[in-house]
């Protein structure tokens, strides 16, 4: 795997998504040998983990779980 | 043959689980509490009236979360809330990276000087068909497939939006942290000159 085909599938491998074996093998080959596309690779992480442990806040009110009981409730 | 009694009790356990998920997706997607709480209510509410239709054993999880986006859009996404799609080149243009603070590498200040409140202002700064996309599989964790299932889309179009959602939202990030290092800057070269 080049470069350029790591950077068109770091989107999928990051995302779990439809790699095959072999070429998740290659990927993480790649990425051990080029320091470029592992400091790329990097900060995508960590950008992606970031946006998704903050997008993860907001707990559900008090006062509207009760609401939803009471909605359940009246079926 | 259920009893109500007992679809309702199989309602609310596969129900609770999803409570957290489902409500920062309302968030997200009406971009106010007050709509949010109410879409929740309908949602559960056209769900259970759903339910007898719903098949034991499969996936709870994306069949409530299509009823909340078919009822966000239908009923709460009106033409004033439409945001102009930006054009393709808009979304590939990079952000020119400002000087980062000093022995940081531009993405390195990135990733220090980004709050939560950036990053959720950036979601809901993109326009609704890349933010849920975003939502779903980034934050929510729903793979292309069953984000594809919810929205009634094909997988290739979750693919398209979902790169062209990420360009959106590094694009805001990054403005946001130049803002950030520009004034930073700015407040550094009022000090030295006060003193």
């Amino acid at each position: 795997m080049d470069c350029k085909e790591i950077v068109e599938k770091m989107y999928l491998y990051l995302d779990h998504e439809i790699l095959t074996e072999e070429e998740r093998r290659a990927f993480e080959e790649h990425l051990a040998l080029c320091r470029q596309c592992c400091q790329k690779y990097e900060f995508e992480r960590q950008l992606w983990s970031l946006i998704r442990q903050n997008g993860l806040g907001d707990p559900i009110p008090e006062t509207l779980l009760n609401r939803l009981q009471q909605v359940i409730a009246s079926f | 043959m259920k009893t109500k009694e007992e679809r309702k009790e199989t309602f609310q356990n596969l129900l609770v689980p999803e409570l957290g998920a489902l409500f920062r997706t309302a968030l997200r997607m009406t971009r106010n509490r007050e709509d949010a709480e109410d879409l929740m209510q309908e949602t559960i509410a056209k769900a259970f009236a759903a339910f007898d239709r719903f098949e034991e054993g499969t996936n709870f999880r994306a069949w409530i979360f299509k009823i909340l986006t078919n009822t966000f859009i239908n009923n709460y996404y009106r033409v004033r809330d439409k945001q102009k799609l930006p054009s393709l080149d808009e979304m590939e243009e990079e952000t020119a990276f400002q000087p980062a603070f000093e022995g940081a590498t531009p993405e390195e200040a990135l990733l220090n000087t980004l709050t939560r409140e950036d990053i959720i202002k950036a979601i809901e700064s993109i326009p609704l068909e890349f933010r849920t996309v975003v939502v779903l599989t980034l934050v929510e964790g729903f793979s292309y497939k069953e984000t594809a299932e919810i929205l009634e889309i094909p997988i290739g179009t979750v693919m398209s939006r979902l790169h062209r959602g990420r360009k959106l939202l590094q694009k805001a990030l990054w403005e946001y942290s130049n803002q950030k290092n520009t004034e930073k800057e700015n407040g550094r070269e009022w000090t030295v000159k006060k003193s």
